[in-house]
C-alpha cells in the first residue's frame, strides 16, 4: 500500500498560477480578477483566459488588482538607484531591449535562483543585445552585498516604497503577503512585449524571456 | 549512495565533509614535573638547595572532542521510570481511544466511516510531524521558551542523527506521548462519535509513535525487523532513502516522518518555501534553512558508518 498523494497539476496549478501576457483570448478557468488577456502556465500547462470580469474557479491567491501595465503598452519611466549608488533611468536603455524582472527580496532562495540564471545566461542576453535589469525594495547597499555575492554582472535597483512596482501593477501572491516575482520584456521601442509571472519557478523567467527575445 | 573520504587518526575516524569545518583531533602531551634536592655543594658556611624541574612525557593522550555525541551509556539516551510511566499512559490512552472507536462502531454497525476517518488521521499525522519539523529546524533556540530543549535536541539530531537509533524507546517517545495523553484523554471522555475516535486515535497514535518511526528511518536495513522494512518499502512508514534526503544540505525538504506520504506534495509545490517567505515579509525572520548551515548543523558521521553510506 503505497499510497502517495499526488494531485493533478491542474489543481495544483491553481495554488501557484503563473501567467503570461499573451495576445490571444481563449476559455476561462481560474483567473485573477482584472486581469487582461493572459495565458496562465504552471509546470508546462497553458491555460488561456480572458479579460473580462470572470468568478475565479478556484480561490485565487493573488491580490486583485488593476494591471496597470499591460502588453502593448509603454511602462511608466522609473528613475532608482542601482546597486553602487548611482542614479539609473529606463529611458537610459531606449534603443535596444530591456529586461525587467521584480522580485520579492535579496537573498532569499527563489529571488536567489533567479538572478543566478541570469547571471548564467547573461551572455545570452547580452547576445540578443538586451539589457537585464532586477527590481526589488532592497536597499542600494543590499543589493551590492547580493550582487558581490553572486557576482551578477547586471544592474539591480532599489524601488524604494515599492513605488515602481505600484506604478506598474506588480501583483502580489497569496493574498498580498508575498511581493510578487514578474518579468517584462521591453523591445527596443520600449513597449511591453511580455508580461510573465511565476514566484516559485524562477528559473522560468530566464526561458521565458530568452524565447521572447529571440523574435524581437 | 555516498562515499565519504575517511582520515585516520588515533581515537576515532572522521568523516572529511567537503562544505563542513573539521573536527580537529590534537595530541595533548601529559607532562610530570619532579623536585630533587641537590647535594649542596660543600662549602664551607653555605647550603644551597636547587630545586630541578623535571619534564618528561608519559603518554600521548588522544583528545577528546570537548562537545561530542552522546555514547551508547549516556544517561541521556536512557529511559528512565517516568519516560515510561508517560509512554505506558499514552498507550493506555490509545488503547481505550481505540476499543471507545471498535465499540461505537459495533454499536451503530458503521465501519467504513471509523475506518476512513482513521486514514485521515493517518495522513495528517504525516502532515502534522513535517509542519512541526519544518518549525523546529527552521526556527527559535536552544533558548525559545517550551519548544528550547526540542530544538537543541533536533540540532543535535542532524549533527548526530545516528544517535537516535541508540535511544531506548522510551526515553525516546515519552515527550510526545505526554502530549498524547494531555490531548487524547479529554477528547476520549466527552466524545462518544465512532468516527471522531477513529480519527483521533489513528492521528495520535501515528503521531505518538512517529519518532520511533524516524529512528527506524535512521536504521541499517540488516538491522532492522523485517516487518519494519517491509512497511518502510511499502510506503507505510517513512524510509529510510526518503528520510536521509531530509539530511542533506540544505536540510529543506523531507520533513514528514510518519509516513512521507506528503513529502512529495510538499515538496514540488515548496509549500514550506512560501511560508518561509510569508514569515519573512511579515515578521522579518529568516529560516535557518536560508543559511549556510553552521558547524552544529553539519553531520559528524558516526565510526561504523564512516565508509559507504548505502540507501
Amino acid at each position: 500500500m503505497a499510497s502517495s498523494l499526488s494531485l493533478s497539476s491542474h489543481t495544483v496549478a491553481s495554488l501557484f498560477p503563473s501567467h503570461t501576457s499573451k495576445p490571444q483570448l481563449s476559455l476561462s478557468k481560474s483567473i485573477p480578477i482584472l486581469t487582461k488577456s493572459s495565458q496562465s502556465q504552471f509546470h508546462g500547462l497553458k491555460f488561456s483566459h480572458s479579460s473580462s470580469l470572470s468568478i475565479p474557479r478556484f480561490s485565487t491567491f493573488k491580490t486583485s488588482i488593476s494591471a496597470k501595465v499591460n502588453k502593448g503598452a509603454v511602462p511608466p519611466a522609473f528613475t532608482l538607484k542601482d546597486q553602487d549608488g548611482k542614479t539609473v533611468s529606463l529611458s537610459k536603455f531606449k534603443g535596444k531591449p530591456v529586461v525587467v524582472y521584480f522580485y520579492p527580496a535579496d537573498e532569499t532562495p527563489g529571488c536567489t535562483k533567479q538572478a543566478c540564471a541570469f547571471r548564467d545566461s547573461y551572455e545570452k542576453f547580452k547576445k540578443a543585445g538586451a539589457e537585464v535589469i532586477g527590481i526589488s525594495v532592497d536597499s542600494a547597499e543590499s543589493h551590492k552585498n547580493f550582487a558581490k555575492k553572486y557576482r551578477l554582472p547586471f544592474t539591480l535597483l532599489s524601488d524604494e516604497g515599492n513605488k515602481v512596482r505600484k506604478e506598474w501593477g506588480v501583483p502580489s501572491d497569496l493574498f498580498g503577503t508575498l511581493p510578487g516575482r514578474q518579468t517584462y520584456v521591453l523591445d527596443k521601442k520600449g513597449v511591453v512585449q511580455l508580461i510573465y509571472n511565476n514566484q516559485f519557478q524562477p528559473e522560468k523567467h530566464i526561458d521565458e524571456t530568452l524565447k521572447i527575445l529571440q523574435s524581437l | 549512495m555516498s562515499i565519504l573520504k575517511q582520515h585516520r587518526c588515533p581515537s576515532r575516524s572522521l568523516t572529511h565533509i567537503p562544505t563542513s569545518p573539521r573536527l580537529h583531533l590534537v595530541a595533548r602531551l601529559t607532562c610530570s614535573a619532579t623536585t630533587t634536592t641537590t647535594k649542596p655543594k660543600s662549602s664551607q658556611n653555605q647550603l644551597v638547595i636547587e630545586p630541578r624541574l623535571e619534564t618528561k612525557p608519559d603518554s600521548i593522550t588522544p583528545i577528546i572532542p570537548s562537545v561530542g555525541p552522546p555514547l551508547s551509556n549516556d544517561p541521556s539516551l536512557q529511559s528512565t521510570w517516568s519516560h515510561r510511566a508517560w509512554v505506558a499512559s499514552g498507550c493506555t490512552t490509545l488503547f481505550f481511544s481505540l476499543a471507545k472507536t471498535v465499540t461505537g462502531a459495533a454499536d451503530t454497525h458503521m465501519w467504513f466511516e471509523p475506518i476512513v476517518a482513521g486514514y485521515v488521521g493517518y495522513v495528517l499525522a504525516d502532515l502534522l510531524s513535517g509542519v512541526y519539523h519544518w518549525g523546529i529546524d527552521n526556527y527559535g533556540d536552544a533558548t525559545t521558551p517550551i519548544f528550547g530543549s526540542q530544538i537543541e535536541g533536533f540540532q543535535g539530531h542532524h549533527k548526530w542523527p545516528w544517535t537516535i537509533t541508540r535511544r531506548q524507546f522510551a526515553n525516546n517517545l515519552h515527550a510526545l506521548a505526554r502530549s498524547i495523553t494531555l490531548t487524547v484523554l479529554p477528547i476520549e471522555i466527552l466524545c462518544n462519535d465512532p468516527v471522531i475516535q477513529g480519527f483521533v486515535t489513528v492521528c495520535a497514535g501515528c503521531i505518538m509513535f512517529s519518532q520511533q518511526f524516524h529512528a527506524w528511518s535512521h536504521g541499517t536495513k540488516s538491522r532492522l525487523p523485517p516487518l519494519v522494512v517491509a512497511l518502510q518499502d511499502a510506503g507505510v512508514l517513512v524510509s529510510r532513502s526518503q528520510h536521509s534526503a531530509h539530511h542533506r544540505p540544505p536540510y529543506n525538504s523531507n520533513y514528514c516522518i510518519v509516513s512521507g506520504v506528503c513529502n512529495e506534495f510538499l515538496d514540488k509545490n515548496k509549500v514550506f518555501e512560501a511560508l518561509e517567505m510569508i514569515i519573512f515579509f511579515k515578521l522579518e525572520v529568516r529560516p535557518r534553512s536560508w543559511s549556510e548551515p553552521g558547524a552544529e548543523w553539519i553531520e559528524e558521521m558516526d565510526e561504523a558508518q564512516s565508509q559507504v553510506t548505502v540507501h
